[in-house]
């Protein structure tokens, strides 16, 4: 029933074994798992047989995310920006966007040659169980690094013709520099004596011959002291003969089939004349370059690899080769060595057959998801992934779900989390939604980082969450005690209600101490406060109370009236209004009109209810309106 | 011109950046901070291979753990660095070679309670004294030679304070969440604001960063969260000089050129450095940002734009160092100041 | 590989429940010993205590969160036939610069249920603060603070009856606009041959909740139940311990009869079964995409399951308590995988022979030189070149 893939986990703690445990997810990628027993409702409620056994914990179990290694992270981060520049060039679909994709696919390689030269510096000063840990990195991106560019050659790049070889020994050469540095070394002069004369002299030129560097091959023998001889110079002779197809050479493979035939013919005949036999490695040579079974199973053991043997032994036995070809090949190349098969082999093999086995291969390996997100995603633009797919939606959702998943990788991690998001606004549309659900549960610990999310949010449309984040935030200050930064927070929020709210606690403030705090803040309101009713009427308060506390006592009934009128006034603020009202009422100079008198009478007439708390408030209110009318209406009597 | 653009990743978010000065020569060691990682750090980079045309390689000479996120990070002299945390302390941190000649940051003075364990935003310094403000809304006159504040201002903003700056020895400039900018004189003995006015109109835009033109000190440049970045004459602030927008997102960071203050750099939360450079068409390098025209400095960018936020920008010389979210520090060398 | 890190829990017996916050930053735990517990992350991967309080006179079932833009808020519900509501405050600041002590006052204790209270869920916060309990005797309640800035009023909204003893229940988390308001209840009553999930979703029309499907195939007892995070399907999906774990899909179906009753029909459809606790499920956890489902149950196993890119579902990771303690230091075990990692490929060390300074993107990234001798250095590759063309 269980497949092979299932890994079990052990939670070593005794409680956990006897009682059970349960699971809670927690953020990102752990979860707490803690000791559990269903007890429930219809049971007795009595201390359970577990008591014993405690203390019991909480265990906080996460997966371990090898990305997240200080060391990997420099390809995590390098690697998102290579990332988002094939989806633009992706989206605007240029007409050479294949080369663009080749290019790309070029940069993604060389970080991962940039992370590999950092973990071989690192590995070297790294000791214990950190130096091993390095060194697995290093194996698993040395196979990432040599399955990408085999990849790239296969399904990428655009090679006329599929003619892969020189592809193929570019790529072997790459991986297996070991004969061209030598070759590198004998050819600087370095070396004391004849060439000959060292042992690895002919092992080096027979690997630069596998590795079909016929120039380099040429050049050793040029060094050797017998290189006048006749044998030596038709060797020579015959290597620098050899057609080589080259695309654009302008020969078409036909025409190449022709000659190599033809100087498979000749060469073979010169074999056959026993021409060589002098020197038996330089015969040896010649019966590789024909394709002589023979000769091979002689060399194949200096190949360490058997896609090395597989390149060798294509470029002189089947120079036209097409990429799509290769799988048989590879299979005969295999048992001819009779390799064991590591997991490496079998990702290579499968990219060759062009089966869809890579990808699970590829899935397996153990760098959480960067290297199958990234090479998937360039072959499905490169139009490979459907290949393998029944349809082409198919190929999208898997696509998908590797930037899908990687994203939720990083999105999960603390640093990490705005890469997650960049990942996550490529797999529409499950990916907007997993935003939804993991930015607003970025931890916050300050403003600024506050404000990165509110604009992480905003730059998607989401301002919802924006809100929320400006809400939380003026929550939270309100807890510290800072009620301005709160009201900023409020209004950023948009939440009326909550605006509302703390315009009611400066009003509160100013009634039970008679000062109203944060005026830095209320003076510079302006258009803000049309947030809420409750804020308008708090702003407007202000203005009053500052014209008040001014002695601008004209511009203070003024702003007394519309205040009033305005309606707006909180229960519990009437009896201070009204008491700062009778100051204006009994003011020596006349400063309502009876019209405003009249509406302020109104006003305490409808909220009498409010007043009954202040008996001594009501009739001296009442006297104040009463003079205050009187004098009024004599001077507007007079005057009009 | 992406020639001269010099790449190190670094594993960490960088929040700040700056050259270490070097009384005698240009500098070559500079310091980062980084910020929203599991561990934080100060470390200082000396450079290798100026003199060389070849790949110029930042290597770390040490590391200074650091609790919380750095919130800003100078260098008040060439011995001496302050640094500030978001749980709401102030370091000052030596620079000093130790017996066996390796260069070393310590911590010389902590100030724990500098902003009551809520962050700590920013700092200027003016020689040795330093003015810090956070998001208690508190300004700390703290002095290098002390561990002692000279003067706390309690309740000096409702909001939060984001950012400071001397104008004099005995002046400030502040500017804060609502847009607020504030100037403060530190003779008086009130605790107000000798000034207020308006970053941008009444609407709610954060001043994110402030800088000083280094010779002129009422020439001040204010960035906001949208993106703009103010100018002011504050002898005169009733209006702004000249508005910049070319940021699409807040501005991070702003600074004019230490030695051609003609010059203004800033980076910005899209991604993007720019080079704002106010001498156009030969007008004197004393009048650049005075006139209110509109286009009348140019604009170069000069780094294609990154995918994350730059934070963190400083400038030594034609040579400009640049750090940003996506873990990579960048020197930009050959910054054309002079033609 | 995974890690775990160990939190000493301190409480006096099995805990039953064990949630987080929105951030994942703090912690709360329940336990028959009848106490709550609060713990806050410090720092990376370090735990404290900050709180800890007798919440109830019986076992604590349940402890669950509100969203933080209500405040600091912990739901909880009992034996003892309550729940209550909980507010973190900070005491009044006892001296300039200190930050006051915080601790957690009950804002109100909701004494409907005649039985003990089963399960208890804030609803979604697009709904404003509403809090749902269902009990022993069957019977679901709706309850809503009226204003979100104070906590201590709450009203009983809706009374919803099921006849069966419940034991769990989950609101629908999908954002309303397109939904309305849905409540899955479960009922762990091992005597009725009838089906032990209800689906309850609240009539705009009626004022009402009202039963739209009872998934008549899930006859046994249900002990947990939960829906998905949605990631903006057309359907819904919930997961049921049962004897089993049942990943169950809702669609919801417009046609005449649904238009007409104002009322959602749904498809029912199982598309996952996993009988691989071999026993009881307890428990079902979605992580917070909703991607990964984490069950319990009695084989002492925590069982992941997730959904691959053909929308099937495959179990991936199984956790299990093991008694040998691994020596480790007193906190951080490494846990030990029992059917041993993939072992890394092994491949031959290669080296590239490019060296020096590539162009990407504009920008000159440097790459670092290596150390390794093997590296050709310029000058042979020209001497190379020079006897080739002398060749």
């Amino acid at each position: 029933m269980e497949d092979e893939n299932l890994k079990t986990f052990l939670i070593p703690n005794d409680l956990c074994k006897s009682a059970g445990i349960a699971g809670t997810w927690m953020s990102g990628n752990k979860i707490g798992v803690f000791p559990y027993h269903n007890i429930n409702h219809s049971s007795k409620d009595a201390p359970s047989q577990y008591t014993k056994n405690v203390p019991s914990s909480v265990f906080h179990v996460k997966h371990e995310v090898v990305l997240f290694h200080p060391i990997l992270r420099r390809l995590v981060t390098e690697s998102m920006g290579i990332f988002l520049n094939l989806q633009t060039v992706v989206e605007n679909k240029p007409s050479d966007y294949k080369q663009h994709l080749q290019q790309f696919s070029v940069q993604y390689r060389s970080v991962i040659r940039a992370s590999l030269e950092n973990l071989r510096d690192e590995v070297l000063r790294a000791t214990g169980e950190e130096r091993e840990t390095l060194q697995n990195f290093i194996t698993i991106f040395y196979s990432v690094e040599c399955i990408w560019h085999l990849c790239e050659i296969l399904y990428i790049e655009n090679i006329p013709g599929h003619v892969v070889i020189k592809h193929l020994l570019e790529w072997v050469r790459f991986h297996f520099p070991k004969y061209e540095r030598k070759a590198a070394f004998l050819l600087s002069g370095e070396s004391i004596g004849s060439l000959e004369s060292r042992q690895d002299y002919w092992e080096t030129v027979i690997g630069c011959l596998l590795q079909g560097r016929v120039e380099v091959v040429r050049a050793l023998l040029s060094c050797h002291s017998a290189a006048n001889s006749t044998h030596f110079k038709l060797a020579d002779q015959i290597l620098k003969s050899m057609p080589t197809y080259g695309v654009y050479e302008g020969v078409s493979v036909q025409e190449f089939n022709l000659r190599w035939k033809h100087w498979l013919v000749d060469t073979q005949s010169k074999i056959d004349s026993k021409l060589f036999i002098s020197e038996k490695n330089l015969h040896l040579m010649m019966r590789l370059i024909v394709g002589e079974e023979m000769a091979w199973s002689e060399v194949q053991s200096q190949c360490e690899a058997w896609y090395e043997l597989l390149a060798a032994w294509l470029f002189y036995t089947e120079p036209t080769v097409k990429s799509f070809e290769l799988g048989a090949f590879a299979k005969r190349c295999i048992s001819r060595m009779g390799t064991r098969m590591h997991h490496l082999d079998r990702v290579l093999l499968a990219a060759m057959e062009g089966d869809v086995q890579i990808i699970k291969e590829i899935q397996h390996m153990t760098e959480n998801g960067w290297f199958v997100t990234h090479l998937m995603d360039l072959l499905y633009h490169c139009e490979q992934l459907e290949k393998w797919q029944t349809d082409k939606e198919d190929s999208l959702k898997l696509r998908h779900s590797f930037v899908f998943e990687y994203g939720n990788t990083l999105a999960g991690h603390k640093s990490l989390w705005q890469l997650g998001l960049n990942y996550l606004d490529h797999c529409f549309p499950d990916g907007l939604a997993a935003i939804e659900l993991l930015l607003p549960r970025v931890p916050i610990n300050d403003e600024s980082k506050a404000h990165r999310v509110i604009q992480e949010a905003q730059k998607r449309g989401l301002s919802h969450i924006a809100h929320s984040v400006a809400k939380i935030e003026g929550l939270k200050s309100l807890r510290n005690d800072r009620m301005g930064n709160a009201l900023v927070w409020a209004l950023r929020s948009q939440d009326s209600n909550f605006a509302s709210f703390l315009a009611d606690k400066f009003l509160k403030k100013y009634v039970d101490t008679g000062i109203l705090p944060n005026v830095d803040l209320l003076s510079y309101l302006g258009s803000c406060m049309m947030a809420s009713d409750r804020l308008i009427f708090l702003g407007k308060y202000y203005q009053f109370n500052k014209l008040h506390k001014d002695k601008s006592y004209r511009e203070a009934a003024k702003a007394l009236v519309s205040l009033i009128a305005s309606k707006f006034t909180p229960k519990f603020f009437w009896s201070t209004l009204l008491s700062e009202a009778l100051t204006l009422l009994e003011c020596d100079e006349l400063l309502l009109s009876s019209n405003d008198v009249f509406n302020l009478l109104n006003a305490v007439e409808e909220r009498l209810d409010c007043l009954c708390e202040l008996d001594e408030l009501e009739p001296l209110i009442r006297l104040g309106i009463a003079r205050n009318l009187s004098r009024a209406l004599t001077y507007e009597a007079q005057y009009t | 011109m992406g020639r001269n653009i010099h790449c190190t990743y670094i594993s960490e978010k960088i929040n700040k950046i700056r050259w270490r000065p070097n009384p005698f020569n240009d500098p070559k060691q500079f310091v980062t901070g980084s910020w929203d990682n599991d561990e934080n750090h100060i470390r200082l980079w000396e450079v290798k291979g100026f003199e060389e045309d070849t790949d110029i390689n930042p290597f770390e000479i040490n590391v200074l753990p650091f609790d919380g996120d750095v919130t800003e990070l100078k260098c008040v002299n060439p011995d001496y660095l302050i640094a500030t945390s978001n749980e709401g302390k102030v370091y000052l941190i030596k620079i000093a070679t130790n017996i066996t000649e390796e260069i070393c940051l310590s911590h010389e003075i902590v100030w724990d309670d500098a902003h009551q364990g809520m962050p700590c935003t920013s700092f200027a310094v003016y020689d040795k004294d330093i003015a810090t403000v956070g998001e208690d809304g508190r300004i700390n006159l703290l002095s290098i030679m002390n561990k002692a504040p000279t003067r706390v201002i309690d309740d000096a903003d409702s909001c939060t304070v984001n950012c400071v700056e001397f104008l004099k020895f005995n002046e400030l400039i502040t500017g804060n969440s609502r847009g607020q900018m504030k100037i403060w004189d530190l003779r008086a003995d009130e605790e107000k604001a000798s000034q207020i006015f308006m970053l941008s109109g009444d609407s709610i835009v954060a001043a994110t960063c402030l800088a000083q033109h280094p010779t002129q000190r009422h020439l001040t440049a204010a960035g906001d969260e949208h993106g703009s970045i103010t100018l002011w004459d504050l002898r005169q602030n009733t209006y702004p000089l000249n508005v910049m927008t070319s940021h699409t997102e807040s501005v991070t960071e702003v600074q004019f050129h230490p030695d051609r203050p003609e010059h203004i750099f800033s980076c910005g939360q899209a991604g993007d450095v720019f080079h704002w450079s106010g001498i156009k068409q030969g007008a004197c390098e004393e009048s650049a940002w005075y006139t209110s025209t509109t286009n009348k400095y140019d604009i170069f960018m000069l780094m294609p734009q990154l995918h994350t936020t730059i934070n963190s920008i400083d400038l030594n010389r034609d040579r400009l160092l640049c750090g940003s979210d996506n873990e990579a520090m960048y020197m930009i060398e050959g910054v054309n100041i002079y033609s | 590989m995974f890690e775990a890190a160990e939190i000493n829990a301190e409480h006096k017996d099995l805990i039953h429940d064990v949630a987080y916050d929105f951030y994942g930053n703090r912690m709360a735990t329940c336990s028959s010993d009848q106490y709550v517990k609060v713990w806050d992350q410090i720092g990376n991967e370090k735990w404290t205590l900050t709180s800890s309080w007798k919440a109830h006179s019986g076992s604590v079932w349940k402890v669950t969160w509100a969203h933080p833009e209500f405040g600091q808020v912990l739901a909880t519900c009992s034996f003892d036939r309550t729940a209550a509501v909980w507010e973190e405050i900070i005491g009044e600041t006892p001296g300039p610069g200190e930050r006051g002590t915080r601790h957690w006052v009950r804002r109100t204790n909701l004494v409907d249920s005649r039985t003990s209270v089963t399960d208890v869920k804030f609803g979604p916060k697009c709904l404003g603060l509403q809090l749902a309990t269902c009990s022993a005797d069957g019977i679901i309640r709706i309850y809503e603070a009226p204003d979100v800035m104070n906590l201590s009023q709450w009203t009983l909204q809706h009374e919803i009856t099921c006849k069966l003893s419940c034991s769990c229940l989950s609101w629908n988390p999908s954002l309303t606009n397109n939904h309305p308001q849905m409540i899955a209840v479960g009922s762990d009553d091992n005597t009725a041959q009838t089906g032990k999930v209800f689906i309850f979703e609240y009539s705009e029309n009626s004022r009402r909740w009202m039963k739209i499907e009872t998934i008549i195939t899930i006859m046994e007892p249900v002990h947990d139940i939960s829906f998905a995070p949605n990631l903006g399907r057309s359907y819904h999906i919930l997961a049921v311990a049962t004897k089993d774990v049942k990943i169950i899909n809702l669609t919801p179906i417009k046609d005449n009869s649904s238009i007409q009753s104002g009322l959602t029909k749904l498809d029912v459809q199982t598309v996952a079964q996993f009988t691989d606790h071999t026993c009881t499920v307890w428990r079902a956890s979605w992580n917070v995409t909703g991607t990964v489902l984490a069950t319990s149950g009695d084989d002492g196993c925590v069982r992941m399951f997730k959904m691959n890119y053909i929308n099937s579902w495959k179990p991936v990771t199984v956790l299990k308590g093991d008694g040998a303690v691994i020596p480790n230091d007193a906190h951080r075990g490494s846990i030990a995988s029992s059917t041993g990692v993939l072992t890394p490929p092994i491949t031959q060390t290669a080296s590239y022979n490019d060296s020096g300074s590539m162009v990407r993107n504009g920008v000159n990234y440097t790459l670092k030189p290596t150390n390794c001798p093997q590296h050709i250095p310029p000058r042979l590759f020209k001497r190379i070149r020079q006897s080739f063309n002398s060749i």
